[in-house]
């Protein structure tokens, strides 16, 4: 290094108003007998162990122990400012507490800085020192070397005594031996908090843009999970859209890479792959168009995602790959691996396809998709793990308790080399006696009629009298949600059960929709044909206005076909 | 939430809206003006094509009929395909529509019907 030796002859001048300067960086001196204790101490393995903030007070502390001082200080160079700032102290805390900044080149500290040498002062004058707190205390003798990481000045670490002494070629060594083990700690730590903070900014990033909330609805349940890995943020993501007409879909996606530009791209691709499928696009063409988006990105990008929509009243569940493992359905104490086609994963080739494939998903039975990041181990193939996971999985009571065993018993106690997600979606059955609690707003008319028609549908009505009663039940619920007059958030009640029929399994159907409104006369052409409609389409009807409100009671026997 | 598309075409002075979905409450009314839009003061006339209309309720049909109030008081024509085996026929058979609407049973036949309809001033 051709700048210490330059510094290293100079040297040998004496230096107005510095006293005696003792350098010699590169060959550390002997140290005598008594000394050999506290240099273990200073080099004690176990000081590793420790963070920052414990380290610098440890080596202070044993700093001052060893060479008998009555403070030892450190200060780091802000290379924003070229300043040095003190960082750590043990004896005059208040240098520390108070912020104190030293100029590069200025004083006793900044000349050590800025001419990397250790500077002995055995009587320190005021001129000499920047620092008014070490003026204040009445500091007589100073010692400070400079703290060099790979020959880059990071700071200086220096002694003071109140009384005046001398320091010794022995006592410089002992503060080099220290200098030496605090720079590179400092050093890590720095990195590590540089890397820290890109971590919780990408963490931050993938949290804002997984899914809030997931939808919930009567007859369906969701749960997911995302665990960031060990060390790094990936670009994992899952999705769960509500989508037209009561249908429902199910994504998870893996963006190759890691940290902020891994996050950054899947928050992309996740907005994409929504805002295609809520366009109502099948499965198969949603990830093709989300592959044509990546190509489109003009820079290397790849993905791997899947991408389900389940139609609750049809039990249909259409599914497509892109190089992503496949999903597990879980029926009653077992759980299957799908048998799907993958597609070519997104941004893998120039016009990738997506087959798309159509399984049943039961009531009762659960669709999970998940990231390789839940079944990848080293020296496992694939395939056994993911068996594995669906083993794992075939003891799952719900959604939510399939994701807890998933993370439970696929992610090792010390965590995750990959990222991973996963999302469980289950079609639960529709309880005998429907209840529904609803807000009085036309948006909820669509819904709740999905409902409605999986209910009839499973107590045994067929077409057309399941449409019929469905179109009479919307009727009376606009009525609900047209005179719902209250100021605050209205709502009313739908309630469906099935009179009698015990053997047959079919009887009567009954709905009750009620509300706290006051019951309005038909009003113009259209109330009075919501009027018409329920009256054909049920065999009774009933208007049953009260002090608290009104309730329609409507019946339509289900007939054997 | 949409519930319902429409789709719009238009020859020889025929447009043809297409529309698919759900109609109801919720979303009856916005359909309407955009049919309305879709229309220009020109045209002859409008065939609305329910074939593939998943749903329609009370308030779908009250779109019906002031759809044809509109058109009639611009002097044009309105014609409602609704298959007999279309979803949506059966709520339409209910509310009894074919008393108040002109409605046929194929979308050709609608635009027959409204391309030989002459231009009425009223």
């Amino acid at each position: 290094m051709a700048d210490e030796e330059d510094e290293i002859s100079e040297m040998g001048r004496p230096q107005v108003g510095f006293g005696q300067i003792l350098l010699d960086v590169a060959s550390p001196v002997l140290a005598p007998a008594e000394q050999v204790r506290h240099l273990y101490r200073l080099s004690d393995p176990a000081l590793s162990e420790l963070g920052l903030e414990e380290l610098l007070d440890a080596l202070l502390e044993r700093v001052r122990d060893a060479l008998s001082v009555d403070t030892a200080a450190i200060l780091l160079l802000d290379t924003d400012t070229q300043e040095l700032v003190a960082r750590s102290a043990k004896g005059i805390e208040e240098e520390v507490e108070q912020g104190v900044r030293v100029p590069l080149g200025v004083g006793f500290a900044g000349r050590i800085a800025a001419g990397r040498i250790a500077i002995f002062m055995p009587e320190v004058s005021a001129a000499d020192i920047h620092n008014p707190i070490l003026r204040e205390k009445g500091i007589r003798s100073m010692l400070g070397v400079p703290l060099i990481v790979e020959s880059e000045l990071i700071g200086v670490l220096h002694v003071g005594s109140l009384t005046p002494r001398q320091f010794g070629q022995k006592d410089l060594a002992v503060l080099q031996l220290a200098a030496a083990r605090i720079a590179p700690g400092i050093e890590r730590a720095r990195l590590f908090s540089a890397l820290e903070h890109e971590h919780r900014t990408a963490m931050l990033l993938q949290r804002s843009l997984l899914p809030r909330a997931l939808p919930e609805t009567v007859g369906i349940k969701v749960a997911a999970r995302y665990l960031p890995a060990r060390d790094e943020v990936g670009g994992d993501w899952y999705d769960v859209i509500d989508l037209p007409r009561g249908r429902i879909g199910l994504a998870i996606g893996d963006v190759v890479g890691h940290g902020v530009r891994a996050a950054a791209l899947m928050g992309q691709l996740r907005t994409a792959l929504h805002a295609y499928a809520h366009e109502g696009h099948g499965p198969s063409h949603t990830l093709e168009l989300v592959d044509r988006f990546v190509q489109s990105m003009g820079e290397y990008a790849m993905a791997t995602a899947v991408y389900a929509v389940f139609d609750p009243e049809t039990a249909r569940l259409r599914i497509a790959t892109a190089g992503h493992p496949p999903p597990i359905i879980i029926s009653e104490r077992h759980a299957r691996v799908l048998d799907v086609t993958p597609g070519a994963p997104l941004g893998g080739f120039p016009y990738g396809s997506c087959p798309e494939q159509e399984f049943t998903l039961n009531t009762s039975e659960t669709v999970v998709l998940y990231t390789d990041g839940l079944v990848e181990r080293r020296g496992i193939a694939l395939t056994e793990t993911i068996e594995q996971l669906a083993s794992v999985l075939s003891r799952a009571r719900s959604p939510e308790h399939a994701c807890q065993l998933a993370v439970q018993e696929m992610v090792s106690p010390e965590g995750l080399a990959d990222d991973m997600a996963i999302v469980a979606m289950q079609s639960t059955p529709i309880p005998d006696v429907l209840h529904l609690d609803l807000p009085a707003d036309p948006s909820v008319l669509s819904g709740t009629r999905r409902i409605l028609r999986r209910w009839l549908r499973e107590h045994g009505a067929e077409e057309p009298v399941l449409s019929e009663v469905a179109l009479a039940a919307n009727e009376a619920c606009a009525n609900a949600i047209e005179h719902a007059y209250s100021p605050g958030p209205a709502s009313f009640q739908l309630r469906a059960t099935i009179e009698g029929g015990e053997e047959t399994n079919l009887g009567t159907v009954v709905i009750t929709i009620s509300d706290t409104g006051q019951w309005r006369e038909p009003r113009g052409e259209n109330r009075g044909r919501g009027l018409t409609i329920i009256e054909s389409a049920m065999d009774e009807f009933e208007l049953k206005p009260s002090d608290s409100g009104t309730e329609v009671v409507m019946r339509r026997r289900i007939e054997p076909q | 939430m949409n519930i319902a598309d429409i789709q719009i075409r238009g020859r020889d002075g025929v447009v043809v809206v297409s529309i698919t979905g759900e109609v109801d409450m919720s979303n009856a009314n916005d359909l309407r003006e955009a049919i309305i839009d879709a229309t220009p003061n020109d045209a002859l006339g409008l065939v609305l094509d329910c074939t593939s209309l998943a749903y329609i309720d009370s308030a779908g049909i009250h779109l019906l009929y002031r759809l044809g109030d509109n058109l009639r008081a611009r002097g044009q024509t309105l014609r409602v395909v609704i298959p007999p085996t279309s979803p949506a026929s059966d709520a339409l058979r209910l509310a009894g529509v074919q008393r108040h609407v002109d409605v046929v049973g194929e979308l050709e036949e609608g635009v027959r019907a409204v391309a030989m309809s002459a231009p009425k001033t009223d």
